[in-house]
Parts: C-alpha cells; sequence; structure tokens
C-alpha cells in the first residue's frame, strides 16, 4: 500500500544521515566550507520555494525578482529603520509577500507561459525600479548593511541558516499533507474538475503564490547578510531563478526532498566546478538540465520511487 | 425538497447560440433525460448550470437563489453536482483523494473527517482498492470515481454526462442500478446527458431534446420518441 514516496522507510534514513553531516560540518571544516554550505542553503530554501508554487502548475520566473526585492528591504530597514538583522529578515519576507499580494490579482489570471513571463517581467520592473530610485537604494552602487548578524561570525551564521532550511522544509511538508496539498494537485491536473469539487482556485493560488514570494524575499534578505551589501545587479542576479529550477528538476518536483537532494549535488558541485571552471559550472548546469529532462524527467526522487514501487510489486 | 429551474437560458459564443432559451426544471427524486444529436448543446447546458460558463442571458434558479452569477465552486458548495463526458481524474491524488475533495471543498471538512466519509462513500459504490492511482484502476472503477467525486460535494441536483459511456451491457445495467439507488436514497434531483437510449428509458422518467441549443419536445421518452420534429433532428433533413 505504500503508494507514495513519503510513505517509504528509505526517506527518513538518507536525511537522517544528511542532517548529521550538517549538523556537524561545522565542526570540521573551515570558514570557506560553512560559506559553500550557507550558499547551498540559500539555493535549497528558493528550490524548495519554487516547487512549492509548481505543485499548483503554474511556472514563476520570478524567483530573483522576489529575492532581490528581499534583500533590499532587509537593508534598507537596517540602514533606515535600524531594524536588528533578524527582524529585517522578517520585514522582508513580508514586503516580498505583500507585493506578490498585490501583484497576485492581475498575475494569477495568466496561465502557463503567459505567467511565466509575466513573472520574469515582474522581477525585471523590480530591478529597474530599484536602480533608478538613488536616493532611497543607492543606485547602481547598492547599499551597505550597517551590521552583520552575529557580527558575521561564520559558525552562528550558518547555524541561523540550516534553522532557515528546516522552517522551509517544514513548511513545504505543511502544504504537502493539508489541504493545500489536495487543493494545488486539483488545480495543477484540471481547473474545472477542481472548481466543480467546489475548489476556489483563485484563493489557492494566491496563498501559494504569496507564502513562495515571501520565502523568496527572507531568502534575500538571508543572503543580504551573508554578503553584507546589496547591488541591483547581485541581488537580481537571473542565477537565483535559474539554479533552484535546474536543482529542482535534477532532485525531482512535487515533494520537498528533490529540490533538497538538487539543492545539496548540484550546489556542491557546483562549488566545486568553480575553482577549476570559472562561470563553466553554469554550463554544467545546463547539460545536466537537458539530461535530466530526457532520460530522467521525475528526477531523483521520482525516480527513486518508481523503482522502489517496482521492487513492491515483483516481491 | 429542492428544485432546479432555468429562464430563458441562453449563452452565444460569437455568433453561434450554444444555448438558446431554455426553460426546464428538475425536483428532488426526478431523473430526467438531456438528449439530443451531437452538437445539440447537452454539455453545454450542464455548463452553464455549473457555472464553468456565464450566461449571455437568462437565470438559473436552484429554489429561491438565482446562481447564474455566482462562481463555479460556490455553486459547488450550494449544491450542484455533476460528472464529466470526458474524464479527467486528478492524476496527482490518488483514487481516495480524488473522492475526498468534494468533501474537503465543497463541504469544508476538515481531513480527517474527510478521508473518513470518502471511505465510506466508495464503501457504498462497491469501489475497492482507494490507494491506488487513477491510472490504475479500470473503466468501471474510473466512472464509480466519477460518481463518488460528485457525490463528495453532498449535491442537491446531480447531472451525469454520459457516465455510462464505455461500459459493456452488464456493466451498464450495473451502473444504472447504482444511479437509480443512490437518486433515491438522497432524493436527488438528476440530469442524464446519455445516447444509448436503452439506458433513457430505464433510468429515466421524462427527457427533454435539445437542437442546436433549443427544447424541440419534452415529455416521457415512449412520447417523445414519436415526435417528428425529434425524428427529423437525429435523422437529418426536413419533415
Amino acid at each position: 500500500m505504500n503508494s507514495t514516496v513519503q510513505k517509504n522507510k528509505t526517506w527518513p534514513v538518507i536525511f537522517g544521515i544528511l542532517g548529521v553531516i550538517v549538523m556537524i560540518l561545522p565542526f570540521f571544516s573551515g570558514p570557506y566550507i560553512q560559506s559553500i554550505g550557507r550558499t547551498v542553503i540559500t539555493y535549497m530554501i528558493l528550490a524548495i520555494s519554487w516547487d512549492m508554487l509548481i505543485r499548483s502548475g503554474q511556472l514563476s520566473f520570478g524567483l530573483a525578482g522576489f529575492f532581490g526585492l528581499g534583500s533590499y528591504a532587509a537593508v534598507l530597514s537596517a540602514v533606515n529603520l535600524h531594524f536588528n538583522p533578524f527582524i529585517s529578515i522578517v520585514f522582508a519576507a513580508l514586503v516580498a509577500g505583500l507585493i506578490a499580494f498585490l501583484v497576485g490579482a492581475v498575475v494569477l489570471r495568466l496561465r502557463g507561459m503567459y505567467f511565466a513571463i509575466t513573472t520574469l517581467a515582474l522581477g525585471e520592473i523590480f530591478r529597474i525600479i530599484i536602480h533608478n530610485w538613488t536616493s532611497l537604494t543607492g543606485g547602481p552602487n547598492g547599499k551597505l548593511l550597517p551590521k552583520l548578524a552575529f557580527d558575521g561570525a561564520s559558525i552562528p551564521t550558518y547555524a541561523m541558516m540550516v534553522l532557515f532550511a528546516l522552517i522551509i522544509i517544514a513548511l513545504s511538508e505543511y502544504f504537502k499533507r493539508s489541504r493545500i496539498h489536495y487543493a494545488l494537485t486539483a488545480i495543477r491536473d484540471n481547473e474545472i474538475v477542481a472548481k466543480s469539487s467546489g475548489i476556489n482556485i483563485y484563493k489557492y493560488l494566491l496563498i501559494a503564490f504569496t507564502v513562495t514570494a515571501a520565502i523568496q524575499g527572507a531568502a534575500g534578505a538571508g543572503f543580504a547578510q551573508l554578503y553584507g551589501f546589496v547591488t541591483p545587479e547581485s541581488s537580481f542576479n537571473a542565477n537565483y531563478t535559474l539554479i533552484p529550477l535546474a536543482m529542482t528538476l535534477l532532485g525531482g518536483m512535487y515533494s520537498t526532498w528533490g529540490p533538497v537532494i538538487g539543492a545539496v549535488l548540484l550546489g556542491v558541485l557546483g562549488e566545486f566546478l568553480k575553482l577549476y571552471i570559472p562561470y563553466g559550472h553554469l554550463v554544467v548546469y545546463g547539460i545536466i538540465i537537458i539530461l535530466v529532462l530526457l532520460f530522467m524527467p521525475w528526477g531523483i526522487v521520482g525516480m527513486a520511487g518508481r523503482l522502489l514501487k517496482k521492487g513492491e510489486s515483483h516481491e | 425538497m429542492s428544485e432546479l429551474r432555468t429562464e430563458n437560458l441562453t449563452i452565444s459564443f460569437g455568433g453561434l447560440t450554444a444555448t438558446d432559451n431554455v426553460n426546464f426544471n428538475i425536483k428532488s427524486g426526478e431523473i430526467v433525460g438531456i438528449i439530443g444529436p451531437n452538437g445539440a448543446g447537452k454539455t453545454t447546458l450542464i455548463n452553464l448550470i455549473a457555472g464553468i460558463y456565464y450566461p449571455t442571458s437568462g437565470k438559473i434558479w436552484l429554489d429561491d437563489k438565482d446562481i447564474s452569477q455566482i462562481p463555479a465552486h460556490e455553486r459547488s458548495a450550494l449544491g450542484i453536482g455533476r460528472t464529466f463526458q470526458l474524464i479527467h481524474p486528478l492524476e496527482g491524488l490518488t483514487v481516495l483523494q480524488n473522492v475526498m475533495t468534494g468533501f474537503l471543498f465543497a463541504q469544508k471538512m476538515g481531513l480527517k473527517q474527510a478521508r473518513e466519509e470518502a471511505r465510506k462513500l466508495c464503501r457504498t459504490l462497491e469501489l475497492t482498492g482507494l490507494d491506488r492511482a487513477t491510472g490504475e484502476i479500470n473503466i468501471l472503477e474510473t466512472k464509480k470515481m466519477e460518481i463518488a467525486k460528485a457525490l463528495a460535494t453532498n449535491p442537491k441536483v446531480m447531472f451525469l454526462d454520459e457516465v455510462m459511456a464505455g461500459l459493456n451491457s452488464t456493466e451498464t445495467l450495473e451502473a444504472i442500478d447504482i444511479v437509480k439507488q443512490i437518486a433515491a436514497e438522497r432524493n436527488l434531483a438528476v440530469g442524464v446527458v446519455e445516447h444509448v437510449m436503452g439506458v433513457i428509458t430505464k433510468l429515466t422518467h421524462s427527457v427533454i431534446v435539445l437542437d442546436t441549443g433549443r427544447i424541440i419536445a419534452a415529455g416521457p421518452y415512449e412520447d417523445v420518441a414519436q415526435n417528428e420534429r425529434v425524428k427529423s433532428a437525429y435523422l437529418g433533413g426536413g419533415v
């Protein structure tokens, strides 16, 4: 009867081991490895948030937009309102979520490619506004963060990012296990059938869009804490859309663990490749996406689920 | 006791009037057949009542409430249930989860209660193997799941859009019994779109005949079948 991957006993073991590695990593490594860990976790959070929305069938290219928005909201609130680093991260999530909630009224009428392109354009609009609003944002030069979380100490910042990731994993699992899962899956499969079962499509899409944008904003704010500054080019970089997407495709869509596995594999591989072929790691990402889509469209988690199921039916 | 009534219900798509001044009603306990040649507007009529389309003019009354302008998901909660001519199971959900959706959203139950109610409903329909994916069940099971999904919304009025299509004669007889039994137990008003006249004669109390969006005849099937306009609609040509 184990028809779903979550019910299987293999995954908790794998993630238990992964969790232990994550926990003891700081004690056996220098700041360099920890900074890689923080970067991977940032991408992991973005990947999970992208997956949470694609579960409703809506393909968003707006990650970098909300990520950049969140990083600016955090830095500007710290500079102008003297928010402490942690409150500024929460503030960034609220700003990104609120803006997603407001534009969602218009954007969520669109579907498929129209929705995808509009979310991409939305990110560009955010970037252009911030680029040109020099008096507030510092324009192309960006802004410096006056005070880093834990004064930039490596281990506590790493721990903060691990905690952040655990919260997002829990949130994603809540989405998978609550009525939201039923609504989003029904919307993805067939909107007319979903409506006929009483599902308010707009309401559930708005929830998913707002929550995922808030996560992306918080991720941007967390990243600003790692680097200590924001510029339009770095904060709104297209990589923050494309890399999480590649990670999710590799790990497997429609689950929490797919993006987690994809982020760890591709993130670690990418940091490693960067040393030998700077920027060439993006080419490798591209090749991986093509190979995954051709030969393993369900990603690692989907593939493993299928193999396990096959094994069971042969018993 | 509920009644669904349409009043001069009309919808035009560009120059094509797919539903043209349709007046009909169904009361609790009645099973009404909706028949007519291909393209007559049978499914369009159901889509209008379910709220997939909004009418160009005319009204839809559920008891004393005009529901013609409210969105589909609210109509589902108010008691309009339906199945689909082209079956679209929710493939990302198991059979049980498919049935749960109506309990969860139209009836606004919690997960646990919805799961129990869905199990109970499937048991009465003799639908088993509920943890399977929708791709793994046979045609009769799929039809039962579709009926269960419609019933899960706790309808007062239920439309079955060619629910017997694709079934063999034994399965069809089973399906007819199921529909009759459910309609009686729940005191439902049922609208049945069907091409097989054997099903219409066994199942319905009366029929309406649609042609090019208009009702051209109504009454017990035996009377309607003798109607010259109905014959010409099916056979083509002028009378």
